[in-house]
């Protein structure tokens, strides 16, 4: 598994995202991306629901009906899908096939071709994923790589939680496989 | 300008991770199943990195730092409600939204999860506050607060270290 196996290396890639998140912190804040899955909440909330977003206490923080909060974080967030999308169109035929499609074939190896299997476990995964980066305060990107990087006793303490969860619950999801 | 600032830090973040293949399901549970260390590798240069960059700005006296306040219950219940939608989904927060764009339906199905994740999150939090937010909550705190050391004497060996870890210690170690 060690050949090329990315379109850039894990050096240049972490490389550079540490010079990234460095540029961050020096130019406006460190990396973050969970905070946004809730203004976008908030935004809809404010916009289909307003009496109910004002009367929440979490949702009313982000947001009012006539400012979206829409401010550097979701702008960020934003970059990140014309980045990444940009890219893929760029790039697509040098990412290792491994790598391509909705239906990985480590998932299909174990659980079968249905995609409506893996699309079901993607979005409960995603529905964990968030419900656990809110109540801890942020996720891979704010607590994991910005936050260890700030040395934030929390992201530590987060970092590993979330390790250690991840690999349990991997390693039952593939028992028997191994 | 900073809203521009922003879009286009997030535009080489999303390039980052595709380019890195950090959108990939074989990467991700292959880290977490230890049997493909390549996820750790990039994640630890980035934090070895980025610890001594935001320590080095810091000792100059321009770093915008957002430390996470502690708040015991919470950020561990959480890492671990975390950790569990990670393994099944095979993304996290960020890396969903590049799958996204990517074209892969599975980090669409998490994406929109996530958005009912956060949402049920928001409707919880008057239940869940009493007990997990509120309780053993230690405010903003960094390791070198604890230490009673300024910042950069414990952010240059802790990122030597874990560049070490990446490039050395797991160099060998790939599959």
């Amino acid at each position: 598994m060690q050949d090329k196996q990315a379109i850039i290396s894990w050096k240049a890639a972490g490389i550079a995202l540490g010079l990234l998140l460095t540029l961050a912190t020096a130019l406006v804040k460190p990396l973050g991306v969970s905070t946004q899955f809730v203004v976008s909440d908030a935004v809809v909330a404010h916009a289909v629901a307003e009496k109910f977003a004002e009367g929440n206490a979490y949702l009313a923080n982000y947001g009012e009906a006539n400012d979206w909060g829409v401010g550097y974080g979701w702008m960020l967030v934003f970059g990140m899908f014309v980045g990444g999308g940009a890219c893929a169109l760029v790039f697509r035929d040098k990412q290792p096939l491994a790598d391509q499609g909705s239906l990985p074939e480590l998932w299909v190896s174990v659980f079968g071709s249905s995609r409506l299997k893996r699309l079901t476990a993607a979005f409960a995964g995603g529905v964990l994923l968030l419900f656990g980066a809110r109540l801890a305060g942020g996720c891979t990107s704010g607590h994991m790589i910005s936050g260890i990087s700030q040395l934030a006793a929390s992201s530590f303490l987060f970092g590993v939680c979330a390790f250690g969860a991840a690999i349990i619950t991997a390693h039952l999801l593939y028992r028997g496989r191994s | 300008m900073t809203l521009f600032i922003g879009f286009l830090i997030g535009c080489a973040f999303g390039a980052i991770l595709f380019l890195g293949g950090a959108t990939s399901y074989r990467r991700i549970l292959g880290t977490l199943l230890l049997k493909d260390l390549w996820i750790i590798k990039l994640m630890a240069t980035a934090i070895g990195v980025g610890t001594i960059g935001i320590y080095a700005l810091d000792f100059v006296g321009l770093a915008n730092l957002s430390v996470k306040p502690v708040y015991i219950g919470g950020v561990a219940l959480g890492g671990l409600i975390f950790g569990i939608g990670w393994a099944v989904s095979g993304y996290c927060p960020g890396t969903c939204v590049v799958g996204s764009a990517e074209g892969k339906t599975d980090a669409m199905a998490t994406l929109a999860g996530g958005l009912v994740g956060a949402l049920l999150f928001a409707l919880a939090i008057p239940l869940l506050s009493g007990a997990l937010i509120e309780p053993l909550s230690f405010g903003a705190v960094t390791m070198p607060d604890l230490l009673g050391i300024s910042g950069i004497w414990l952010a240059l060996p802790f990122g030597a270290a874990l560049l070490m870890v990446a490039f050395v210690i797991l160099r060998e170690r790939a599959s």
